[in-house]
């Protein structure tokens, strides 16, 4: 079982995620239309990366744009969430050892104690933003089961590594063994599912940027204060 | 019902046509159509297999139902925060809807699509500033509309409209004869008071060539002679076309995007026949976002511009003030609390922020400029936008929605509103008719001509006794 779900099952998971991604860019990229959307991207270019940079710039910073200024809590939920799920992961020592073992390299880990504050604050601002989801009318709305599905399958693997590593919960195999499926569930849903934003918020809010950079003021020298 | 004698999904591409949907008073029999009016779901299916392609795909897709744009929509905050005026709530349940169904949606459907297209959005375009993934729903709700004009939903005013646009050219049944007489006739009027000042028609290789919006011959003429003075005063070579006046677009606010090209197109053509070194248009919002923003597009100009440089009456005024050629009497500035509405048309969606502000700089006193909150690019819509104020049967929903302008010139302590857009300028005009606050409203032209210096040759000269 471990043999199986940490090989063949997890290359596959690997192949989906980065195969899933580049045709969601490719896709992307191929249907934008100048003329339907009414941005010349391809004789402006210049304009529209610039505005593109933007774009993307004011709103990857925390408190850069007046969207997260405006909403300062929501923003510390949003990065703290965002945060926790790209860099832990990617920078954990139990991981780090794995890909040592298999091929022979690896790159500095984060202290253990950090990893924990950070997967801990991300549960954490997951739950608040469950939380939020529920009171505010205004997010209830337009809240679907889709979106608290979307939310499980995103903490389910924090939540089971977490437990896996501090042995709690009793059985450690069978937390070490639900977190290596949840993250793979995780990986495999986001091409699938609205997930794909990890390059839709790229390639979104780059387009959006180009609009701007292009037609909506960036000719005229103005830069948009996003 | 399949289709109306007046609601229908057919273009009004003629005269009669025309006059006879205007004879239906408030468009009674038209709504009534519009009841049993059916959905051609094969043409709305392929209709959206052809137009809606990635980037209206993702946005729908990718929304992450947050809600950060609902603070964004001066509507929401108006409807006492209705949860149902939440931009990405209004743009799922009406075009995320009929995209999801591809196409397989009813009549009652479609008209409830219509409400929230035209009375729940004026395309400000303030909600994709706040949305994370820039969702820009003003986009996609212009998109809604032209899927809906072409099945027939569209409220009277902006059938009429595009019809004007299709048969006149031009958004009010004013013909090139009633345009060029106006001008001679505003000429005419002019010169006692302005010797020698002209109103050239169809001059070649002008500096300037300028365009209005059609209310001007039709309602407002004065602003026509205003124009003359001021670029007589400043000295420009300046011309207007015959054809090719009309700078609007109502088709752009109905969603009728053949009428839209068929508009910019008549204008370039204008451009290309007197070939002038640049253009200027009047003090309007949309007239520019349709000719100069967006029109390119539509007329298929790989570069996204216009044929020649195409200012908008504030650049053509900041640079006049800046070089001198108009000079402002310091007496003369205002001296009283000054505000300055900005367009979303040529603000948010064109930049041009700072140079409404160089101009204020002339014309008003220092300390007595006040800013709105917010302001610039994040400025509020006056509340009539987007063809809003236009349209009878959302009456009640636009005097509601110009409360958010009005708290927010009430919080300048401002008695005078500057508003450089004939859009704005009517809102403006009607939330003081609606709440009384007491204020005054303008456009640039007059205030500039009753604050500058008149070089004495320019004065008409005292007969010799």
């Amino acid at each position: 079982m471990y043999q199986i779900i940490t090989g063949p099952l997890l290359w596959l998971t690997f192949l989906v995620f980065v195969g899933g991604l580049a045709w969601r860019v490719y896709t992307y990229i191929k249907g934008l239309d100048w003329k339907l959307d009414r941005v010349a991207y391809g004789t402006q270019s210049a304009y529209g990366w610039r505005g593109a940079m933007n774009s993307i710039g004011s709103w990857i910073v925390p408190f850069g744009s007046q969207g997260w200024k405006v909403k300062p809590i929501f923003t510390i939920l949003f990065f703290v969430f965002h945060i926790g799920i790209v860099i832990t992961p990617l920078f954990l020592a139990g991981h780090l050892v794995v890909l040592k073992m298999r091929f022979g390299f690896a790159w500095p880990a984060l202290p253990m104690i950090l990893a924990d504050v950070m997967t801990v604050a991300m549960l954490c601002a997951g739950l608040f933003i469950i939380v939020r989801r529920i009171a505010l009318p205004e997010v209830r709305i337009i809240t679907s089961l889709y979106d608290y599905l979307l939310l499980a399958i995103t903490i389910a693997p924090f939540f089971t590594g977490f437990m896996a590593v501090h042995q709690l919960g009793g059985d450690y195999k069978f937390w070490l063994y639900a977190h290596i499926l949840t993250g793979e569930l995780m990986l495999l849903a986001v091409p699938f599912t609205k997930l794909f934003h990890v390059v839709g918020f790229f390639l979104s809010r780059g387009q959006l940027g180009m609009d701007y950079g292009i037609k909506r003021g960036g000719m005229r020298g103005t830069n948009m204060a996003w | 019902m399949p289709e109306g004698k007046f609601c229908n999904r057919t273009p009004i591409n003629t005269q009669e046509a025309l006059e006879a949907l205007l004879g239906d008073k408030g468009g009674k029999q038209y709504y009534a159509e519009m009841e049993e009016l059916d959905v051609d779901k094969a043409k709305l299916a392929a209709s959206i297999q052809n137009t809606c392609k990635s980037r209206t795909r993702t946005w729908l897709e990718m929304c992450a139902h947050c809600g950060l744009c609902a603070d964004s929509c001066f509507l929401y905050l108006c409807n006492d925060r209705d949860p149902k005026q939440v931009p990405a709530y209004k743009i799922q349940s009406t075009l995320g809807e009929m995209v999801k169904r591809n196409g397989d949606v009813d009549n009652e459907f479609m008209r409830k699509a219509m409400e929230i297209a035209w009375s729940q959005c004026t395309c400000c375009n303030r909600c994709g500033q706040y949305c994370p993934y820039g969702i820009d729903m003003g986009v996609m709700f212009s998109y809604t509309r032209g899927l809906l004009y072409s099945q027939g939903f569209v409220p009277w005013e902006l059938k009429i409209g595009s019809g004007m646009h299709r048969v006149y050219k031009a958004q009010m049944n004013v013909t090139d004869e009633d345009w060029t007489e106006t001008c001679e006739w505003m000429c005419e009027e002019a010169q006692d008071e302005w010797p020698g000042m002209e109103i050239p028609i169809d001059k070649q290789d002008a500096d300037i060539m300028y365009t209005v919006n059609a209310r001007e011959p039709k309602h407002y003429p004065e602003d026509i002679s205003e124009a003359a003075i001021l670029f007589h005063v400043a000295g420009e070579n300046w011309t207007v076309p015959s054809s090719g006046w009309e700078q609007t677009s109502l088709s752009l606010f109905a969603g009728d995007w053949e009428a839209c090209t068929m508009q910019v197109k008549h204008v370039y053509a204008a451009i290309e026949r007197l070939n002038p070194k640049r253009c200027v248009g009047t003090e309007c919002g949309h007239a520019h976002r349709a000719t100069v923003i967006e029109g390119p597009y539509w007329a298929g100009r790989a570069d996204g511009l216009p044929p020649k440089p195409y200012l908008h009456y504030v650049e053509w005024l900041a640079e006049a003030l800046r070089l001198g050629k108009i000079k402002i009497d310091p007496a003369k500035r205002i001296k009283q609390l000054v505000t300055l509405q900005d367009s979303c048309n040529y603000i948010r969606n064109y930049g041009l922020k700072e140079v409404t502000r160089e101009i204020m700089s002339y014309l008003v006193e220092p300390g007595y400029f006040v800013e709105m909150s917010p302001n610039k690019e994040h400025n509020f819509c006056c509340g009539g936008g987007g063809g809003f104020n236009g349209v009878g049967r959302f009456r009640p929903q636009r005097n509601r929605a110009l409360m958010v302008k009005r708290d927010q010139i009430l919080a300048t302590g401002a008695k005078l509103v500057v508003a450089p857009c004939h859009n704005c300028w009517d809102a403006i005009r009607d939330l003081e008719e609606e709440f009384k606050i007491g204020i005054k409203w303008s456009f640039l032209k007059p205030l500039v001509i009753s604050m500058m210096v008149v070089p004495d040759h320019l004065k008409p000269q005292e007969e010799e006794e």
